[in-house]
């Protein structure tokens, strides 16, 4: 068996170790992981990004115009001093402003219209039988969308419309939480194969 | 000042990045490409900014004696991984790789995996038809569950079938009424931080 | 030593379950679902050379599920043919990509440069993401090793989206959704999913709306997608420990309210 194999069964063991109850082994592991996996970030965000996207351009090729962003990422550190925090609000105005403005239409068309659009739907075929599957869906997004509708209280026949989004918000729930647990039970199998294959060898 | 400028920047390059989305134009598509390229370096800066508030509050903390064992291994943790990339570079087979595979790797998806067992506790304790949405979560979840293992007869032939279409039709539409909410709530957020009504992001402090 | 308390005995259980049912080493038929086989149809319709995009946007906390999944798809796609540019736009999957990729590439004595890249990891993956629809090459001037873009010869023919057949999102969170909502919305290029199975609901009115084309989703999505190709792997090994930890929990739920049922009748006799 090799080291790589021995260190790992015996940390992925020393998390598992909180299942009887939190510990100094399982302390130790978890400062380890958080220490490692922030490590981690910074060799790839250093390596992999600023390297090629900025460093590289800028020092070797002589793009002079990288300067502004290694100005603004520079700013972000004045958020360390209480008299220069007010610099760092430069960067994150510019990230926020930018986000805000990409999301408009993003949100507008590539979520909301999209969707929207895919939701009226023809609710009978050419023969004029009723589709079930259509009316399902068109009745359960805008019954949800009346549950979510908090300007208006939820009496009367509104009140009856918001209930029936209740019971589709349910099965959505469900369905989700069916699958979370297919999900989280497909981890705890692969960990238990690696434990039961690998590192103590007892199946192949 | 403190404030009025960040907010003019956020605004121009709001509007700049809005406008661009209906332009072809080469100047607009270079501009574009620009402010994308820029806002990926900016953000990497935070990323580095964060592993340094990491470090240095982990320091503090050593200092004042609190928990030092554990944030010593923790600061250890953190150097190991740029010294070794430092050394060996980041290819494959190397220290840094070896470091994330058997150690990283395996202790962030059992951390992961233990989510399992207090899904499986939660089960038993907590997942009871007190009332008929209750029943209609619990029964649309079992035959979920059902349908996705291989039991073989009905469970395995037309259960499957059943649990598709709730997946499609119902499930899906509650999801998509929820997806439209939450596409209508984040526009107007956007438009309100462009235009700065909506200023928490500049914090509380002057 | 604590006494054992209910919850311990509950870990035991599950835990019991499925190291029994991996010691039997049982492998089980699997019905393919019509989700499974419309992401093998599209990648099985494209000709062979076709460039694939396939993106890495997940942690490491979910690699026991996720390994399957990526592995099953990528082991189809270089034996198609296709070409293949690694990304990542999360940290976590960039070592996770690199590694898969390398791997299954040498199972099918594939090249690196002409039959496969690894361009690595981007931060702020909206940026990337609509950075990538101007320029690739702008947006990773070098490949995860440092070396530029225009050295490899599968690249040279890449400018944006429009010289890719399809971007394949492997996710265990909600960025595929950045994919359709960014990339495919203003560039229109085509989205296809593997994620895990926590997320295939958050998906399905995607795939609904054509907005994604095909999508499978978690271990038995694997098990499925191993199945189509003919290729055993760790999906379909999982899949008796997996039926049986669905069942384990459904005899938890059904435990858990014959005791709740029983107690609310013992409480109004009271």
């Amino acid at each position: 068996m090799d080291a790589g194999t021995i260190v790992a069964g015996l940390l992925t063991l020393a998390i598992l170790s909180f299942l009887y109850r939190d510990n100094p082994v399982y302390k130790l592991a978890e400062y380890l992981l958080i220490g490692v996996s922030i490590g981690y970030i910074l060799v790839i965000t250093w390596n992999n990004t600023l390297m090629a996207l900025l460093f590289e351009p800028l020092l070797s090729e002589g793009r002079l115009w990288l300067v502004a962003p290694l100005i603004m990422g520079l700013l972000m550190w004045g958020r360390f001093h209480r008299r220069t925090l007010a610099l760092s609000r430069i960067p994150i105005g510019f990230m926020i402003g930018s986000g805000a403005g990409v999301a408009i239409p993003a949100m507008l068309y590539g979520r909301t219209l999209k969707q929207m659009s895919a939701t009226v739907m023809p609710l009978t075929d050419s023969s004029g039988v009723p589709d079930l599957a259509a009316i399902v869906v068109i009745a359960g997004v805008l019954t949800t969308l009346a549950y979510f509708y908090f300007s208006r209280e939820h009496r009367g026949a509104f009140g009856g419309v918001a209930r029936v989004g209740t019971f589709f918000l349910m099965v959505f729930f469900g369905t989700t939480f069916g699958y979370t647990v297919m999900s989280r039970m497909s981890t705890f199998i692969g960990r238990m194969e690696f434990l039961l294959t690998d590192f103590l060898r007892l199946t192949h | 000042m403190a404030r009025k400028f960040p907010l003019a920047v956020c605004f121009l390059f709001g509007v700049v990045m809005f406008l661009q989305y209906f332009s072809q134009h080469e100047a607009a598509r270079a501009v574009n490409q620009a402010i994308l390229d820029y806002w990926q370096i900016v953000f990497a800066f935070t990323l580095i900014l964060g592993v340094f508030s990491f470090a240095r509050n982990n320091v503090t903390e050593v200092r004042r004696g609190r928990d030092r064992v554990y944030r010593i291994v923790g600061l250890a943790g953190l150097l190991s991984m740029p010294v070794l990339a430092l050394i060996w570079g980041i290819k494959a087979d190397t220290p840094f790789m070896w470091m994330f595979e058997n150690v990283q790797a395996p202790m962030q998806s059992t951390v992961f995996a233990l989510l399992a067992i207090f899904v499986a506790s939660a089960s038993f304790r907590g997942f009871r038809a007190r009332s008929l949405p209750a029943a209609v979560l619990l029964i649309s979840a079992t035959v979920m569950l059902l349908s996705r293992s291989n039991i073989g007869g009905f469970f395995s032939d037309v259960l499957p079938d059943v649990a598709n279409w709730i997946r499609d039709y119902p499930s899906m539409a509650a999801r998509r009424a929820i997806l439209i909410g939450i596409g209508l709530g984040s526009l107007t957020t956007s438009l309100r931080v462009m235009v700065g009504i909506e200023r928490t992001w500049l914090g509380g402090e002057k | 030593m604590r006494r054992l308390q209910a919850r311990h005995y509950t870990f035991l259980g599950l835990a019991v379950v499925i190291t029994v049912t991996m010691l039997l080493n049982i492998r089980l038929d699997t019905r393919v679902s019509p989700y499974t086989r419309a992401l093998h149809d599209y990648i099985e319709s494209l000709p062979p050379g076709s460039v694939l995009m396939v993106s890495f946007d997940h942690e490491a906390s979910s690699l026991p599920e996720i390994r399957p999944i990526a592995r099953s798809v990528l082991r189809h796609a270089f034996r198609k043919g296709h070409r293949l540019i690694g990304v990542s736009l999360l940290a976590e999957g960039t070592l996770i990509g690199y590694r898969l990729m390398q791997e299954t590439a040498a199972e099918y004595g594939r090249q690196y440069g002409s039959d496969y890249v690894y361009l690595g990891f981007r931060p702020q993956y909206i940026a990337a993401i609509l950075a990538m629809g101007e320029s690739i090459r702008d947006t990773y001037p070098r490949d995860y090793l440092g070396r530029p873009y225009d050295q490899f010869e599968l690249l040279r023919s890449v400018e944006n989206y429009d010289d890719v057949a399809a971007v394949l999102s492997i996710a265990d969170g909600s960025l595929t959704t950045h994919w359709m909502e960014y990339g495919q919305a203003r560039y229109g290029v085509v989205v296809l999913g593997a994620v895990t199975a926590a997320m295939a609901t958050t998906y399905d009115p995607y795939l609904a709306s054509a907005q994604m084309h095909a999508m499978m989703a978690g271990l038995r999505g694997a098990a499925e997608y191993e199945k189509l190709i003919g290729i055993g792997g760790g999906g379909a090994r999982g899949m008796l420990a997996q039926s049986s930890a669905h069942l384990y929990v459904i005899l938890l739920i059904v435990l858990g309210n014959v005791a709740y049922f029983v107690r609310r009748r013992e409480g109004r006799r009271d």
